[in-house]
C-alpha cells in the first residue's frame, strides 16, 4: 500500500481498469482512444513538475506558480467525456472526488473552484488568452499557439 | 405561498445587496481619486477585469417532501405530505489580492415549526480570509469574521444538498443542535500541508457560536414556557483532516468545546443560573472510489447542564452517535446508498428508561434514542440538478423536533419516513 502510494501515478488496479476499458473503447469506437492533453498559457510553460503537483492543481491545493502568480484553472463540466478521462487518466481520481473538494470550498467560502468552460473550443481560447492559465483538451494539435505540459 | 415566494426574493435581494457593497468597499477608494481622462478607461478596464476574473457567484437551492407515520418532521408530515422544507443560498467571493479574499454567503431557510411558514433569512458566513505563508507544499492562514464549523464530514455544508449522499443527515450532525454547531463568530486559523503520501488540513475555529435556539433550550430545560434564551460564551471547534489520492481516502478527527448559559428576560426566572457546556470529539473515515463509497462517523460528547433550576439536579449526560453507510454507483450519475445510524442521548440510560420512570411516564423513553435504517437513491441529472428519493424505518424518536411534535404521549416508538428531494447548484 505505502509502495504504491510513494510510486504515485496511476494505481495498478485502476490502470488495469483503464486499459480493459481503452480497449473496450478502441473496439467500439477508434476517435475515443486520444489522450487528453493539458495545455497552458503561453507564460507559464516549464512550471509544472509532476503528477502530484497536477493533481494539487486541480484539487485547489496548490493555487500559485512557483513564479507567485496565482493559476487560472479551467475545466469542462463534470459529465463530458474528456472531462472524465483527463481527470482518471492524469489526475488519477474520479470527478466526483473533484467535485466533492471544490464543492466544500465553493460553499464555505474558502475558494474559488476552478471556471467551467462549454466546449473544447472555448477552452483553447480561454487558456490561449488569460495569463497564468492551465486547462486541457481531448487530443493534441499541431498549433504553434497551443503549449502543452508534457507528462512523462 | 406568496408571502414565502415574497421572502425568498427578498432574500435574493439582501444576498446581492451585501456582494456589492463588498465590491464597492473594494473598489471606491480608487474611484474616489480624480483621474486624468485617459486614465479613466484604463481603471474601467480593470474594473472589468476584476469583476470577470475575480469575483465568483454560487448558489443552492433545494426543496424536500417529507412523508411519514407516527411522528412529524419537518412540518405536518405524519399520515400526510410536508413541504416545508426549503433551503436556498447565495454567496460572492472576491479575491482582492494574491493573498486577500472576503466571502459571504446568505441562506434563506425553513424547516417546520422551528422556523415557521415563513422561513428565515440568516448569514450564513461573511469573512475576510488573510493568506500569511503560501509555498507548493502548503499554506498557513487566518480568517475573521463568521466561519463555518469544520465537524465531521458534512457540518460545513450540511444545508448544501448536492455535498451528502442522503436527504436527512445522519443523526450525529443533530437537527436540534444544527445552530450550535453551524457556525461561529470569531477566528479561524487554517494550514494546509501537501505531501507525497497525502494531504493534511488543520483548522481551529475560535469564538461564539450561535446558541440563540429554540428546539435546543427545549431539549435541556424541557420546558416550553420558559421565556429567555440560550448565549454563547467563547468556544472553539478544531479539525485536522487527512486525505490520499486527491480524496480517495479521507480520514478526520474534530473536536470542539461549546459553553453557553441562560440569558434571563424577565425578573425572577427560575432558569436564570443555569450553564451549559459541551465537549464533544468525532473521527471520520471514508473511501470514495470509482463505484463503491464506505463512510463510518464515530461521536461521544459529554454534556454538562448546572443549576438548570431549583429543585433539579445537574445533569451531564453523555451522548453517543455512530453510523456505517456504503453506497454504490449504479451509473455515473446513480447513487444508491445504504446506511445504519445509531444515537443514544445518555449512555447511562440508553433506552431512556430512567427519564420515563422519574416523570411517571409523562416523558417516554423512546424520546432518548433512535436508530435508523436508510436506503437512498440519487439520480444527477446534470452537473446542476439533482433529485433523490429515501426510506427510513426508525425505532425510537431522539432525532425528532419537539417543535414539530409538542404532544408528548403522542410520539411513536418504531415509524418511517419517505422523502423526495429535488435540489440546484450553480
Amino acid at each position: 500500500m505505502i509502495l504504491h502510494f510513494i510510486n504515485k501515478g496511476v494505481p495498478q488496479k485502476r490502470l488495469s481498469i483503464s486499459v480493459l476499458l481503452l480497449c473496450i473503447a478502441l473496439l467500439l469506437n477508434a476517435q475515443t482512444v486520444n489522450a487528453a492533453e493539458v495545455i497552458v498559457s503561453a507564460n507559464t510553460i516549464e512550471q509544472l513538475k509532476d503528477f502530484h503537483e497536477l493533481r494539487a492543481i486541480f484539487s485547489l491545493r496548490t493555487l500559485y506558480w512557483p513564479n507567485g502568480e496565482k493559476i487560472k484553472v479551467f475545466v469542462l463540466p463534470d459529465n463530458n467525456a474528456v472531462h472524465k478521462k483527463f481527470v482518471k487518466e492524469k489526475l488519477g481520481m474520479f470527478p466526483h472526488q473533484l467535485r466533492r473538494t471544490w464543492n466544500r470550498m465553493t460553499y464555505t467560502g474558502t475558494g474559488q473552484p476552478p471556471v467551467t468552460v462549454d466546449s473544447i473550443a472555448e477552452m483553447l481560447d480561454k487558456v490561449q488568452h488569460t495569463d497564468n492559465a492551465i486547462g486541457y483538451i481531448d487530443r493534441r494539435v499541431e498549433d504553434e499557439s497551443i503549449h502543452y505540459f508534457n507528462a512523462h | 405561498m406568496n408571502r414565502f415566494i415574497t421572502l425568498m426574493l427578498t432574500n435574493i435581494v439582501i444576498a446581492f445587496l451585501l456582494s456589492f457593497s463588498v465590491c464597492a468597499q473594494e473598489i471606491s477608494p480608487e474611484s474616489a481619486i480624480a483621474v486624468p481622462a485617459q486614465e479613466e478607461n484604463k481603471l474601467w478596464e480593470d474594473v472589468k477585469k476584476t469583476w470577470r476574473d475575480d469575483i465568483q457567484f454560487h448558489g443552492f437551492l433545494s426543496q424536500g417532501l417529507f412523508s411519514t407515520s407516527g411522528n412529524n418532521v419537518y412540518g405536518q408530515s405524519k399520515d400526510s405530505v410536508s413541504a416545508d422544507s426549503t433551503e436556498m443560498g447565495l454567496n460572492v467571493s472576491y479575491q482582492a489580492l494574491n493573498n486577500l479574499s472576503f466571502a459571504v454567503q446568505g441562506l434563506y431557510r425553513r424547516a417546520g415549526a422551528n422556523t415557521g411558514d415563513a422561513g428565515e433569512v440568516t448569514l450564513d458566513f461573511g469573512f475576510v480570509d488573510l493568506n500569511l505563508l503560501n509555498l507548493q507544499e502548503g499554506r498557513i492562514g487566518v480568517r475573521g469574521g463568521r466561519i463555518k464549523n469544520p465537524w465531521g464530514l458534512y457540518n460545513e455544508t450540511r444545508d448544501v444538498a448536492f455535498t451528502h449522499p442522503t436527504i436527512l443527515l445522519p443523526l450525529a450532525y443533530f437537527e436540534r443542535s444544527r445552530t450550535l454547531f453551524l457556525a461561529l463568530d470569531g477566528g479561524q486559523l487554517y494550514a494546509d500541508y501537501n505531501t507525497s503520501m497525502g494531504d493534511f488540513s488543520f483548522k481551529f475555529n475560535y469564538g461564539w457560536v450561535n446558541a440563540d435556539d429554540k428546539e435546543l433550550l427545549l431539549a435541556i430545560i424541557n420546558d416550553p414556557t420558559a421565556s429567555g434564551h440560550l448565549e454563547s460564551d467563547p468556544s472553539f471547534v478544531t479539525q485536522l483532516s487527512y486525505e490520499i489520492l486527491g480524496g480517495e481516502y479521507v480520514f478526520a478527527l474534530s473536536y470542539a468545546e461549546l459553553k453557553m448559559r441562560y440569558q434571563a428576560k424577565n425578573m425572577g426566572d427560575p432558569y436564570a443560573q443555569m450553564q451549559a457546556d459541551i465537549d464533544t470529539f468525532m473521527v471520520s473515515g471514508q473511501y470514495n472510489g470509482e463505484y463503491f463509497s464506505f463512510t463510518g462517523e464515530y461521536s461521544l460528547q459529554w454534556n454538562e447542564f448546572t443549576d438548570i433550576r431549583f429543585g433539579v439536579p445537574d445533569n451531564s449526560p453523555v451522548s453517543e452517535h455512530w453510523y456505517v453507510q456504503a453506497g454504490y454507483r449504479l451509473l455515473d450519475n446513480l447513487q444508491a446508498t445504504l446506511r445504519y445510524d445509531s444515537t443514544v442521548q445518555n449512555k447511562n440510560d440508553r433506552y431512556g428508561k430512567g427519564v420515563e420512570a422519574a416523570t411517571g411516564g409523562m416523558v417516554p423513553g423512546h424520546l432518548f434514542y433512535a436508530q435508523d435504517i436508510v436506503f437512498g437513491l440519487r439520480w444527477d441529472i446534470t452537473p446542476s440538478w439533482m433529485v433523490r428519493a429515501e426510506y427510513h424505518r426508525m425505532h425510537g424518536a431522539s432525532n425528532i423536533s419537539l417543535l414539530d411534535n409538542p404532544d408528548l404521549t403522542q410520539i411513536a416508538k418504531d415509524w418511517n419516513i419517505y422523502a423526495l428531494q429535488v435540489a440546484f447548484r450553480f
